[in-house]
């Protein structure tokens, strides 16, 4: 469970990136938030799991406290998967070294195990024949797989997508969602910045729409996409919705 | 002028393996955010980058007596004077080849629990070092091209050496381009030595 509890993060006091946001997770839950660029969505995810640090406020995962000067932050990001906009494989390192790297360095796993693990995550997101492989030979769905596969080697509790299909090609976008959506069903947590609102309306518990640093609205997926209360949300989603 | 030659070298390889241990230290210190550290080595590098050897070298052979008391030998003179100077170039080097590689490599690396020197070792320095290998190359032949103005202290180096064959046997012409030829003949293959290095780099990065 994910619990934020009033968090503001800003660059200069003038500018805040993220203003007074609050917000709980349930286990087992996917939110989606969406919002126009500039609206604080990445930060937030990067918040969750101290890659970002805020001025104030208290983000509670699973209990502990994300930036408590005595929290193992190491230990706690290690539970939290991320998959980011661009990928971020290691370029140097073949498909099975990507995935196999945190599970044996932080894991401290041999690296036999790790290596049938990540054969068996890789066919669970369908490209176990790319394994030995560099991340420049895969396409772009192909190598989002392979980010989300060395997201899962870690067995996390949490999984955090930020904008994981914005830099495909249309036609590979669905064979990454798909792997999301199998995801949902096997009841991760997961926290997506998307604005694949297909998607939203399909899986997510709840849609939260963000726009400068602040919450304009919430709320169950029906409810947000066809009685949306504010007109901020309203003119967004009649903007992405054609 | 074979001995010159020899003394050139080593001349050459204490000055890289020095300036290169320096500069890794420097370019560490240029990337911390730690002012202690950042503002001394931008200083040092902005310091020796905008000063000619030739006068780093005579301030250390002519005023280190004079501090000291004890005058240094030419040989040491020189090495501890291009060590320090090449230094400031290296310690560039490498910092513009960390910081070439985007951030959003960090941040996997972090965000899947490793600590930031595992993420220095495994993820930012094997891609960053093999972006600097053609820079590093290049520099090495500098230093090598440098090293005759060790001359100037009158250390017996390469260039020294052809210039005192050349005050018995009074045949400058040749004498020089001669000397020009060897330094051109290594430097040469310095040049190619970066050209192959980068070339593999390029192709290892698809299929090694």
């Amino acid at each position: 469970m994910i619990e934020i509890k009033n968090v503001s993060l800003w660059y200069d006091k003038a500018h805040k990136v993220l203003d007074d946001i609050s917000g709980t997770i349930q286990c087992g839950q996917t939110v989606v938030i969406c919002g126009p660029s500039g609206s604080g969505k990445s930060s937030l995810l990067r918040c969750i799991n101290g890659l970002e640090r805020f001025q104030k406020g208290e983000i509670i995962v699973d209990g502990i406290s994300v930036q408590h000067p005595d929290t193992d932050i190491h230990k706690l990001r290690s539970n939290i998967g991320m998959v980011f906009q661009h990928f971020e494989l290691y370029p140097h390192m073949t498909v099975i070294q990507n995935i196999t790297l945190a599970p044996v360095r932080v894991r401290r796993k041999s690296k036999a195990k790790a290596e049938k693990k990540a054969l068996e995550i890789l066919e669970r997101v369908g490209i176990p024949e790319q394994a030995f492989k560099h991340p420049e030979e895969l396409s772009g769905g192909q190598k989002q797989r392979v980010a989300i596969a060395r997201a899962l080697a870690m067995e996390p509790q949490i999984m955090l997508f930020d904008e994981p299909t914005s830099a495909l090609d249309p036609e590979m976008i669905k064979e990454v969602l798909d792997v999301m959506i199998d995801l949902t069903r096997q009841k991760m947590t997961m926290v997506v910045v998307t604005h694949e609102m297909t998607f939203a309306r399909k899986v997510a518990h709840e849609i939260v729409f963000m726009d400068k640093g602040q919450i304009i609205e919430k709320g169950a997926g029906n409810i947000f996409f066809n009685h949306p209360e504010k007109e901020r949300t309203r003119q967004f989603l009649s903007r992405i919705l054609i | 002028m074979a001995g010159g030659l020899v003394l050139t070298f080593q001349l050459s390889l204490i000055t890289m393996a020095g300036g290169l241990l320096l500069g890794i230290i420097l370019a560490l210190a240029r990337l911390s955010s730690r002012p202690w550290l950042y503002y001394p080595a931008t200083f040092y590098v902005h310091f020796f980058r905008g000063m000619p050897l030739i006068l780093v070298i005579f301030w250390l052979y002519f005023l280190s007596p004079v501090i000291t008391g004890k005058s240094l030998n030419e040989f040491h003179a020189a090495a501890i004077s291009f060590i320090v100077f090449e230094a400031a170039y290296f310690a560039e080097i490498i910092r513009a080849g960390i910081q070439s590689i985007p951030r959003g490599q960090s941040m996997a690396a972090y965000s899947s629990g490793l600590t930031s020197f595992q993420c220095a070792r495994h993820v930012i320095l094997p891609q960053a070092l093999r972006n600097m290998i053609p820079a590093l190359v290049t520099q090495a032949v500098v230093i090598f091209q440098d090293t005759s103005l060790g001359y100037v202290i009158g250390l017996r180096e390469f260039l020294r050496r052809v210039n005192l064959v050349d005050a018995r046997e009074a045949r400058s012409v040749e004498l020089y381009l001669f000397a020009g030829l060897i330094y051109l003949a290594f430097c040469s293959a310095g040049s190619l030595c970066s050209q192959l290095l980068e070339n593999r780099r390029q192709r290892n990065w698809r299929f090694d």
